[in-house]
This record gives C-alpha cells, structure tokens and sequence, in this order.
C-alpha cells in the first residue's frame, strides 16, 4: 500500500502511527530520545537544586517568585496536553478535522504558556535577577529556561507538521509524525510539573 | 492485507464498533486523568500557598504530587500502558533512574563541597 496515500474509514488500521516499519522506528526512536532528555533535564535540575541558596545579593526565590502566574501557566500547559491527546484519538479515529483542531488549540495554549514566560521574564530581570546575577540566577535561567525552548521548539514543530499535511488526510506516513509530537508536548509538561514543584513552590518554602 | 476477503466484511465492522468502544472508554480515561492532575496541581500549590503546612514536610508533599502526576502523564496520556509499550518502558525506567542518580550525584556533590 502506497504510505503518502489518504486512508479511508474501511481500511484504517488500529494504531496508523505504527502500521508501518518507518513508524515502528520512529516510534522506538522517540522513546530513546525522551530517555535521554530525562537524563539531560535531570542535570540540569541537578545543577539548580545544588546553586539555588546562592542568590548573592539579587533578590532570592521566595522574594521573587509570583505563584499565580506559575499557576496560571501550569494550567495552561496541563490543558494543551489535555488537547494534544484529544488530537491523537481524533487521528486514530480517522478525523482529520477534529485533530487539526484540537491541535490548533494546542498550540494555542502552547504559545500562551511563552507568552506568560516571556513576561516573567522581563519582570525579573526588572528587578534585579539577570543571568549573570548569580548562581541562582545562572541555573535558574538555564533550567526553565530550557524548558521555554523545547515549547518554543514544540509550537513551530507543530505549525510546521500542520502546515506541510494540511490537505493531505492521515496517511500511513503522517501519522507516526503528528503521535511523535503528541508524545514529546505530553514530555514537555511532564518536566514543567517538576520545574513548578521544584523551582517555584519550593522556592516559595526555602 | 491481501487476504482480506468479502466474507470477512461482518467481522470487520464489528472490530470497528469494538475499536469506537474501547476509544470512548480511552477518552473516559483521559478526562478522569486530566481532572486528577488538574486536583494534584491544585493541592500542591494550596499546599505552598496557605502557609499551613510545615516546609520540609510540604516539600515531601510536593514532590510526591508531582511524582503520582508524572505517573498520570506517562501512563495514561502516553500510553505506556497499552501493548507493545516493553521497549520504551524499558528505555524511559533506564532513564528515569539515571536522571535520580544525576539528581542525587550532582546535588549532593555542590552541596557538601
């Protein structure tokens, strides 16, 4: 069967994300892949966990942090991985409509969250807390920092991934593509949980 | 896929209607997930918030919420539990555990020094 081919309703497989050995490797893939960011994002939260008492004279966690902008972008990033898995059982139910949808309010509420983060951002460094503050400061930056790039990362793989299949149904060459970022949104908001726990409510706590 | 033949078209449309089932019932399990995380979330933060709570014993608290909602997030929105999930199992458990020793390495190493 030819894999760039629209599938129709009576010969959808199961699970179209992996119906093929492309997607089968793809899948796998992946996988390793988030193993090995898991490690890369532990050290990093390593390094911030070690350095965070060291605010030097810049202001510290407690002071700084404003819990109900976390809150807000946490709900916003726990909704858009509500949604991203709403687009993959429209996709493995054939709904072409219903997944772009879902996934455009994905990234709706992806570029919502960068947006909440750039203005925290700013808002820091107005008071004081720059990169090159301190330790704090450094390791701070660098962890959620990171995070922000993987979900800017995230939103332009997605427009791109929209944009490129817009007319073309799910194909059999498709749809390990759409799951795979599904997969990596669901990855990223497993971190941010951690970074809201670690970083900013225990900061709040000392 | 060549095999396929017209006797077997009743069976396959009953494996559709088994297939709708089992996503209604996926969905179910999606939404019942997102409004644990959604309460998880919520207590962590009221926790922290209402100063109530002792910190050491809040950071304990904390950390195991964020624990039980990795859980959530691998388990049932990325599907590690369905079949054919050994491998990346594997892979994100190896990974895991890297990750604590790292935690745990690193953190301890700039910490005593």
């Amino acid at each position: 069967m030819e894999t760039n081919q629209r599938l129709t309703d009576d010969h959808f497989p199961e699970n179209p994300e992996k119906a093929t050995l492309d997607g089968k490797n793809k899948f796998l893939g992946f996988w390793l892949f988030l193993g090995g960011e898991t490690v890369l994002f532990a050290t990093l939260f390593a390094v911030y966990i070690g350095l965070r008492d060291n605010h030097m004279d810049g202001p510290s966690a407690k002071e700084l942090f404003q819990l109900p902008t976390v809150f807000l972008a946490t709900m916003l990033l726990l909704t858009s991985s509500l949604t991203s898995v709403y687009a993959v059982l429209a996709l493995k139910q054939n709904k072409v409509k219903s997944m772009i949808g879902w996934f455009l309010v994905t990234l709706l509420l992806g570029l919502g969250f960068l947006g909440l983060e750039v203005y925290e951002f700013i808002e820091y460094v107005h008071e004081g807390h720059t990169f090159t503050k301190s330790a704090f400061s450094s390791s701070f930056y660098t962890l959620v920092g990171f995070h922000g790039g993987h979900v800017l990362f995230g939103c332009l793989w997605l427009v791109t991934l929209l944009l490129r299949n817009w007319n073309r149904g799910i194909t059999l060459t498709n749809a390990p593509k759409y799951y795979l970022f599904a997969l990596y949104w669901h990855f990223v908001d497993v971190v941010w949980v951690f970074i809201f726990t670690v970083v900013y409510l225990m900061g709040k706590v000392g | 896929m060549a095999d396929h033949t017209k006797t077997e078209q009743p069976v396959h449309r009953n494996e559709a209607l088994h297939r709708k089932i089992a996503i209604k019932e996926e969905r179910k399990y999606h939404n019942v997930s997102f409004i644990m995380m959604i309460l998880l979330t919520l207590i962590a933060f009221y926790a922290i918030w209402s100063d109530k709570v002792s910190s050491s014993f809040a950071i304990l608290f904390i950390l195991v919420l964020a624990v039980i909602q990795v859980f959530f997030q691998l388990y049932i929105w990325m599907h590690l539990s369905h079949k054919g999930h050994d491998f990346p199992l594997w892979g994100m458990i190896s990974g895991i555990l890297i990750a604590a020793i790292t935690v745990a390495g690193i953190a301890g190493l700039i910490w005593t020094s």
